[in-house]
């Protein structure tokens, strides 16, 4: 009994005084994904890689902007989307303090532009990816002015560089079903 | 019966959800109860069809180490006795009933936590058939507590929010791209090969994660210091590090700089 008492008093007192001081936490925790808006290029990597649809983007061609969406109420924390982005542009926090009263202060959006196509002037990727192929192109190696002439040519689309490439290209419709076409603009 | 892609409705509509009426002298009453809270909270927890991970961290919140029970929050396991339903799973089509059972059977005025991913918003399995998606579907929510399941810290935080006693922290955010925005480009001194050789094979030997940061870190190293420095200077590193796992992938990493530097000057 003497000796029980003794272990308790030499234990002290294990409850962690959260919420009256900070929670220690772990270096490796993962907590709510943290978003800096202008590292993120839009390329919708981190929304291919979340296995529970919490990041999600949408495009809306008509009105030339992509839309992302983080709900951390679905989130699982899993840092999938930490793994994939090019960009750092996601990393997970200590931040655990999530819970709200009102749904909409779960959601975190990013609306960003689309590049057009020099060409056929419709949207094919988003703005800021395009320049950031531009910014990857002079760190290998390439002269910053170099990569300023052939502007043009990366702000093509994939299609319409294709078509450039065929003799008596006015004949031939490449993939009609191409994502980036509306109803609308049918030739 | 047409299927529709929107989010706002159902994508089949097997369902259509339709919230528990709360009346509105219990909603009043509740509020004055919340204004001046000088009593214990009961809590029930209601299992919608969940994967017994938030069960475990709810009990694992009343455990010594986190002990709600010194702010009065305790699990009792009748609804009758409740003040606080905590609803965690995505509601599957099997356990709606019961749950709006346990529902209509807690005493009004009662507080209705959503609890855990599934519970905000369905989680991974929010396109489930028989899944409808989150509690507050069925039910009228004040409270949301998202986590896959939530930490016990998260928990208590939750708690002491639905009873008042600590402000909400998470905002709804709308970023829009500003004209001429930029992002930056990773180690811009470090010619780019190199940099995709040495973050390729520090995440094949120490995975997505760590390997990033020792690439980082490695590479960081690189861009701000001269090649006679290096090998003194991650040495250094990894005497302060003091991990032998680490010691090993800095050292293959150091081969691949150096295999890779080699082969530049062979070329030319």
């Amino acid at each position: 009994m003497f000796n029980l008492l003794k272990i308790v008093k030499n234990t002290g007192d294990v409850t962690v005084k959260y919420p009256f001081a900070p929670l220690e936490l772990m270096p490796a925790f993962r907590g709510k994904p943290e978003y800096d808006p202008k590292q993120c290029i839009a390329c919708a990597a981190c929304t291919m890689a979340c296995p529970a649809n919490a990041l999600t983007m949408e495009t809306d061609v008509k009105a030339g902007v992509r839309t992302w969406q983080l709900f951390v109420g679905r989130c699982i924390f899993c840092g999938r989307c930490e793994e994939v982005c090019p960009t750092h542009a996601l990393t997970l926090s200590q931040m655990f303090e999530l819970a709200v009263t009102n749904k909409v202060d779960l959601y975190e959006r990013a609306t960003f532009s689309l590049c057009n196509c020099r060409i056929c002037n419709r949207p094919f990727a988003p703005r800021k990816e395009v320049e950031y192929v531009m910014a990857l192109m002079v760190q290998a190696g390439i002269d910053a002015n170099v990569v300023n002439t052939r502007r043009s040519l990366l702000e093509t689309c994939p299609e319409c560089r294709r078509r450039q490439n065929i003799l008596d290209k006015n004949n031939i419709i490449l993939n009609p079903q191409s994502i980036w076409r509306t109803d609308d603009d049918a030739e | 019966m047409t299927l529709n892609n929107s989010s706002e409705t159902p994508k089949a509509a097997h369902f259509v959800p339709k919230l528990a009426e709360v009346d509105e002298a219990s909603a009043k009453l509740k509020a004055t109860l919340l204004h001046n809270i000088q009593r214990s909270a009961y809590v029930y927890r209601v299992d919608c069809g969940g994967c017994n991970g938030c069960e475990i961290e709810i009990f694992a919140s009343i455990t010594s180490l986190f002990d709600a029970e010194r702010f009065g929050i305790k699990v009792v396991p009748s609804p009758r006795h409740a003040d606080i339903l905590v609803f965690t799973g995505s509601v599957t089509r099997a356990m709606r009933m019961p749950a709006l059972r346990a529902f209509y059977g807690a005493p009004d005025p009662k507080i209705c936590v959503s609890y855990g991913a599934c519970g905000c918003g369905g989680g991974i399995f929010h396109d489930l058939y028989c899944v409808w998606g989150g509690s507050d579907k069925i039910v009228p929510i004040d409270v949301y507590i998202p986590g896959c399941p939530p930490t016990p810290g998260a928990t208590i935080y939750g708690f002491a929010m639905a009873l008042g006693l600590l402000g909400q922290k998470l905002k709804e955010k709308n970023h829009v791209e500003a004209e001429g925005d930029k992002s930056a480009v990773a180690h811009p001194g470090a010619p780019l090969d190199v940099r995709v050789k040495i973050e390729r094979q520090a995440r094949l030997l120490a995975g997505y994660v760590q390997g990033r940061q020792i690439s980082d870190q490695f590479v960081d190293l690189l861009e701000k210091n001269d090649l006679q420095t290096m090998p003194q200077l991650i040495e250094d590193w990894c005497v302060k590090a003091d991990d032998p796992r680490l010691r090993s992938i800095v050292t293959c990493l150091k081969e691949t700089l150096d295999a890779s530097l080699n082969g530049e000057a062979a070329r030319g």
